[in-house]
């Protein structure tokens, strides 16, 4: 294992149980299968995929909020899943979350300062002057007035709220940073100022990021690897631009055909995908490919076999019986 | 001489007395609606584009509310008309399309008890008569099985199927109108484009009207034929889609457009609309937008007039020239 890696998941599992329709019977939904990642130092791993695929799943096995029911995460050589709290404790300082809503992630009740100062003195860093300055300077980092300390959430608009959740996972100088879809709240223009702090700071704090979105623009903005899932799984995995111009799995090219794209040039727009039906119930997953009910080209090899997650050419993979464009992502491929 | 818009709406001006003032919601919104026609209306959050329209059909019931203006819809005013009066018309003649199918549909009944009940409230059709409407309608948008569909409840369907129930309830009544406010804002992309299909499809069957009110500038550009672009309850800019996403001429519009990321080409940055939206309670005495342009100038403390040609109206002071040096400029580093 090469050491830029910053995070290496090893086919994470998480399963929930709940009551049946029958009484007494339990079922149990996968709500991730199989996972395998790595997150090199310094870049931005984008993972897109509609609700209920489980990427914010994902996302609370890599940080260890809950745990896995099999498989393992690494962080920086360090094998996380099975420590005790304990021994995690030192660990937890050098990755944080970004959370999608910031109304629900601030506490009402206390002022945004204390809100932003509370992991420092969780982690007694310093003292309590030391720890009002480092306030000061976050918030001056994240674009906010550090006269505002003082108030409380409700102060705040919502573009303003998530950058004082940015300044909190930014208190304790970590490593790694997973946004769980930190703009989805946000109106477009202010989006767009989260979207530009979010990458001046990964700059100056030499940040990685694992950025999970369900916006497809979004995602090709901030990533230089995407990973799409689908019912709990990797189906594609690949750099951002190749993968944008030329999907492999029928699911992210259907996925891209379908978003609704400004046609201010007169380049010909994608051929619209639509593809019928719903996102299948974990707890019931189809036999095979699980994207299968649903795909354009699924043959009955695939409502049989699961294709498994291979290497087309070197920087894309794809879990696909039937792998679109294959010629043209072999021709870039030699080419460049 | 084109036949006669729809709906017409002149000057709509929503207030709320607050203790801390006058609160304008919408100041001053006019724009019309053809026949066959959709019309994209546009804006952040606390743009007041859902007050406009609600206002419109008299859901606005706040006692400290002001509606002034005029709609005309059919040829006929509808603003201030008496809960009694509109029955017809909402649900009837204008149908609606909300955000979140989940609570525009009561968890208590079937669908087909809501569905049924509201054809024959405006249809006037006996029970049976009404249920095999029902059933045909929820066939029409797509639901499958609708024989056995038709007696379940809300949550037994998925968040994209609830939404071809309530567009099959708007539809019930052979609307002229349908008002669909952010229908497609609390679904996944691939649902999002299976409903806005489904939309232009009985659109053209129904030969109707459609306002689609939407902050996704991508939305508009699938679905609308004329835009407007609203910001702080104020109208900025009115043009066809195509004019507006190729030409657009306020500088909020080219903010809201060039903040979307793209898919087809990568940016180092965003290009963004600096500060917060502004509070509708103390609006700047002129351009609601100035403390957020980049372009501002002294004449911009006179609230500019929506102006321009038929097809195109803004309400901006900058001229022409001037416009076109600064798209120049910003486009040219890309």
């Amino acid at each position: 294992m090469s050491d830029d890696v910053v995070l290496q998941a090893t086919d994470v599992v998480k399963t929930f149980s709940s009551r049946g329709k029958k009484l007494g019977t339990r079922v149990v939904s996968r709500a991730v299968n199989g996972v395998s990642l790595e997150v090199r130092r310094g870049e931005t791993l984008g993972i897109v995929g509609e609700s209920g695929c489980g990427k914010s799943t994902l996302a609370r096995c890599l940080v260890q909020l809950s745990p896995v029911t099999s498989g393992t995460v690494a962080f920086e050589g360090t094998t996380l899943t099975g420590l005790s709290r304990r021994r995690l404790r030192p660990f937890r300082r050098q990755f944080q979350l970004v959370f999608q809503d910031p109304y629900a992630s601030l506490n009402p009740r206390r002022t945004v300062g204390d809100i932003v100062a509370e992991p420092m003195r969780i982690n007694h860093l310093g003292s309590t002057s030391a720890i009002d300055a480092r306030v000061r300077e976050l918030f001056s980092t994240v674009g906010l007035d550090a006269a505002a300390v003082n108030r409380y959430p409700h102060e705040f608009s919502g573009g303003q709220r998530q950058r004082i959740g940015i300044a909190r996972s930014l208190s304790l100088n970590p490593t790694l940073v997973i946004a769980d879809e930190p703009v989805s709240a946000l109106d477009v223009s202010i989006q767009a100022q989260v979207l530009n702090l979010m990458a001046d700071l990964q700059q100056e704090f030499n940040l990685t990021y694992v950025f999970i979105a369900h916006d497809l623009g979004v995602v090709r903005h901030v990533s230089d690897r995407v990973g799409v899932m689908y019912l709990g799984e990797f189906v594609e995995f690949g750099d951002v631009g190749s993968i944008y111009e030329t999907p492999l799995h029928p699911y992210t090219e259907a996925l891209l055909s379908v978003v609704p794209e400004l046609n201010d040039t007169d380049a010909p727009r994608r051929e619209r995908i639509i593809i019928t039906g719903d996102v299948p119930d974990p707890a019931d997953r189809p036999s095979g490919c699980p994207f299968h009910p649903r795909c354009p080209v699924a043959t009955d090899l695939c409502r049989v076999e699961k294709p498994a997650l291979l290497t087309i050419v070197p920087g894309r993979q794809v879990a696909c019986h039937y792998p679109r464009n294959l010629d043209a992502v072999k021709a870039t491929s030699t080419t460049s | 001489m084109p036949e006669a818009p729809l709906l017409q709406v002149r000057d709509l001006t929503v207030s709320f007395a607050t203790r801390q003032g006058a609160l304008r919601a919408v100041d001053g919104l006019s724009f019309d609606v053809g026949q066959k026609e959709i019309v994209g209306i546009v804006g952040e959050s606390g743009s007041g584009k859902s007050v406009a329209i609600y206002s419109m059909l008299g859901l606005v019931r706040e006692k400290n509310a002001t509606i002034t203006g005029s709609v005309l819809f059919e040829g006929r005013e509808i603003l201030g008309l008496s809960d009694k009066e509109l029955q017809p018309i909402r649900g009837g003649s204008i149908g609606m399309i909300f955000q979140d199918p989940m609570t525009a549909l009561t968890p208590v009944y079937t669908v087909g008890w809501q569905l049924v009940e509201q054809i024959r409230q405006h249809l006037h059709l006996p029970k049976a008569a009404a249920r095999q409407r029902a059933i045909e309608l929820l066939g029409q948008v797509g639901i499958p099985d609708p024989k056995s569909r038709v007696d379940r409840y809300p949550h037994e369907f998925s968040g994209g199927m609830r939404q071809r129930v309530v567009i099959a309830m708007a539809l019930s009544c052979n609307p002229r109108l349908l008002i669909a406010d952010e229908p497609t804002t609390a679904l996944d992309v691939t649902t999002q484009a299976q409903i806005l299909d489904l939309m232009l499809k009985l659109q053209d069957t129904y030969d109707s009207s459609i306002v689609i009110i939407t902050h996704d500038m991508g939305v508009i550009a699938e679905m609308a034929h004329r835009v407007v672009v609203m910001y702080a309850g104020r109208p900025v800019e009115i043009a066809r889609e195509l004019d507006l996403v190729r030409h657009p001429r306020h500088p909020y519009t080219w903010g809201l457009l060039d903040a979307v990321p793209r898919l087809d080409a990568k940016h180092d940055r965003l290009r963004t609309i600096r500060g917060n939206a502004v509070s509708p309670l103390n609006l700047p005495p002129g351009c609601a937008f100035a403390p957020r342009c980049d372009y501002v100038m002294d004449q911009c403390a006179q609230r500019p007039p929506l102006q321009g040609d038929a097809d195109h109206v803004d309400a901006c002071w900058l001229s022409d020239a001037q416009r076109v040096t600064i798209r120049q400029r910003v486009e040219q580093p890309s």
